[in-house]
Parts: structure tokens; C-alpha cells; sequence
């Protein structure tokens, strides 16, 4: 290799200016770009786009846990219900899959009964398994979906539930201030 | 995602994170190439060692949701990590490798980056991180962004 590229592959590292020059040198260049990726994409197999949605699912449950969210969804059910339609084109097959019966999943994804430890066990087991060889999938992640998501409504919803809980909390050895 | 003393083979724990307004008085011309507070209008994220304030790698980037793709605008390292007598390796193939991530986020199989570096040094982004070349674009689609989720990041 000559000296001179030497030093410019060098000076790559250090940096890129890839901006625009234009708004059409933008478009020209999506356009071309777009029709080739459509390309590559038709050829991507049913695992391939499996396995992006599922690191696109992984990235949203790491996002959700990491700041305070008050929204009123069901962000738990959502990202199983995700998880669950992405891998099976049935729900009763994992259902299967983790030994519990269509009914008390259903109930589960549709927020008619709090999921149980043995379903939040079988779960994470089951996702530590479809994560191996996508990419690292922490243990604790859906623990702290769910958990998360009771901290958020609980604390987001205090003045719906404070006046009437607070009516049973007596303090009766208050310590004073300094 | 770390980066690794090229003295000490040491590695470190980086953060990324956006830039935020009391930064731009250092991040200089003379220190990260660029003229960064041009970027102001653009998402701006940062790269340091956690427990450390200093900037080791600057990206600024656009989305076009309509197109699923983030462009790069501008990239770079800060000078003392540049060239083959850099203090830390890895701050751009981390920093590339984290808006691919977003990028994953927001549009799951469909998601590219794409950045149109000056020609010559192209062929280090291709040889470097895999892109694929369509006219003078260079991008990371689904295959090329696992592969850069695979080795750069371990969080």
C-alpha cells in the first residue's frame, strides 16, 4: 500500500462529514438506495426477520425500564403479546411451549388475571432460550417490565387511590424533626 | 459497549448519550474536526468512558422514517484517537454500532444507516464494518447491523 493511502485510510477513522449538499442530492440518493435494499430485503428469510423484530423488541423493553413512563398502556401484555406473535403463528403453541393451557394465557395477554411467579419463571426461561443466539437477553428483563409498570401506575395514579388508602395508615410514633 | 487502552489493552465501559447544551464550548474544531454547533438542529450523541467527563467520539444523524434509515451526518473521534497512535480503539465502530440500535428500534427489519464518506476511505468503511455500497451511499442494513450489534455491543 502506497504511503499516501496509508495516510488517508489513517484519517478515516477519525472522522466522516456525510452531509447533504442539497435536497435532491438527498432524495437522488434515497431513492437509489431504497431500490436497492429492497433488493437484499426480498431476500431475507422468515428467521432473519425474526430475529430483527425481536431485537427491535428487546431494545423497546430495555428503553421502557431505564426511565419513568406514565402512560396508561399495558406495556407488560404488549411486549409478551409481541414476543409471542413474532415466534408463533399460534399463541396456543407457546402456550404449550411453557406448559400452561390457552385459557390462563389468554387471560394473561388480555389483563384478566395478574400473571403468577411460574409464568413470569417459564417465561423468562423460555426467552433466555429464543435469545441465544440472537443476541444477550438479561434474565430480569421482563421481571422488570412488569414490576416497572406497577411502580409508574402505582405512583402516577396516588390521587385516585391516596384519599381512601391514607385513611388507614396512622403514624403513631412520629420521629420528630432535628 | 467498551473501548480498549491501546497502551494497557485495558478496556473500559463507555456511555453514549446525547450532547447537551454546555458541551459545546469543548467540543472544538481543533479537538473533534468538525464544526459541531452546526449540528445544533440534529441529534448530537457523545461517547465517554463512564466515571469520565472527557468526549471521546462525536455522531450527529437524521432520521428519514419515511425511507426507515438514519443518516449519519458527521462523525469523528477526538484527535488524540486518531490514526494508528490512538489512545482508545473502537469509538466509531461503538458509536456507528449505536445508531444502528436506534435504528433497529424504530424500524426492525426494514432499519439502515446509511453515510456517504469521500470516496477513498469508503473501502475502510466497507472493509471495517461491513457496508454495502449502492452508488456513493454506504449502509448497514439488518444482516451487517447484527453483526455490528454481535461485536461491538455487550450490555
Amino acid at each position: 500500500m502506497t504511503k499516501k493511502k496509508n495516510k488517508v485510510l489513517e484519517g478515516a477513522e477519525y472522522g466522516v462529514d456525510s452531509r447533504y449538499t442539497s435536497k435532491k442530492d438527498k432524495e437522488v440518493d434515497g431513492k437509489t438506495l431504497m431500490e436497492a435494499r429492497l433488493k437484499r430485503m426480498n431476500n431475507l428469510s422468515e428467521d432473519q426477520i425474526a430475529r430483527a423484530k425481536l431485537l427491535q423488541l428487546k431494545l423497546k423493553m430495555e428503553e421502557y425500564i431505564s426511565k419513568p413512563v406514565y402512560q396508561d398502556n399495558n406495556f407488560f401484555t404488549e411486549f409478551l403479546t409481541t414476543y409471542i406473535d413474532t415466534i408463533y403463528s399460534k399463541r396456543s403453541n407457546f402456550a404449550k411451549d411453557i406448559d400452561i393451557t390457552p385459557i390462563l394465557l389468554s387471560k394473561v395477554i388480555n389483563n384478566h388475571r395478574e400473571p403468577r411467579d411460574e409464568f413470569m419463571m417459564r417465561l423468562m426461561i423460555h426467552s433466555e432460550k429464543t435469545y441465544k443466539n440472537i443476541c444477550e437477553f438479561h434474565k430480569k428483563t421482563w421481571f422488570q417490565v412488569y414490576f416497572h409498570e406497577k411502580i409508574c401506575d402505582t405512583m402516577s395514579s396516588q390521587d385516585k387511590w391516596r384519599p381512601k388508602v391514607e385513611k388507614h395508615v396512622n403514624v403513631s410514633k412520629l420521629i420528630k424533626a432535628e | 459497549m467498551i473501548v480498549t487502552d491501546t497502551t494497557s489493552g485495558k478496556s473500559h465501559q463507555v456511555k453514549i448519550e446525547p450532547v447537551e447544551s454546555g458541551d459545546y464550548k469543548n467540543i472544538t474544531k481543533g479537538r473533534y474536526f468538525f464544526d459541531w454547533a452546526e449540528e445544533k438542529d440534529w441529534e448530537i450523541y457523545k461517547l465517554r468512558i463512564i466515571d469520565s467527563r472527557d468526549i471521546l467520539g462525536l455522531v450527529s444523524f437524521e432520521r428519514i422514517p419515511a425511507e426507515w434509515r438514519i443518516h449519519i451526518r458527521l462523525l469523528s473521534v477526538s484527535k488524540e484517537n486518531k490514526g494508528s497512535a490512538k489512545k482508545y480503539k473502537h469509538i466509531t465502530g461503538n458509536l456507528i454500532t449505536y445508531v444502528s440500535k436506534i435504528a433497529i428500534k424504530e424500524y426492525a427489519e426494514l432499519a439502515c444507516v446509511s453515510l456517504k464518506p469521500k470516496e477513498i476511505i469508503a473501502q475502510h468503511y466497507i472493509d471495517k464494518y461491513g457496508m454495502n455500497i449502492t452508488g456513493m451511499t454506504l449502509s448497514v442494513e439488518i444482516i451487517e447491523i447484527m453483526n455490528l450489534i454481535n461485536t461491538y455491543d455487550h450490555d
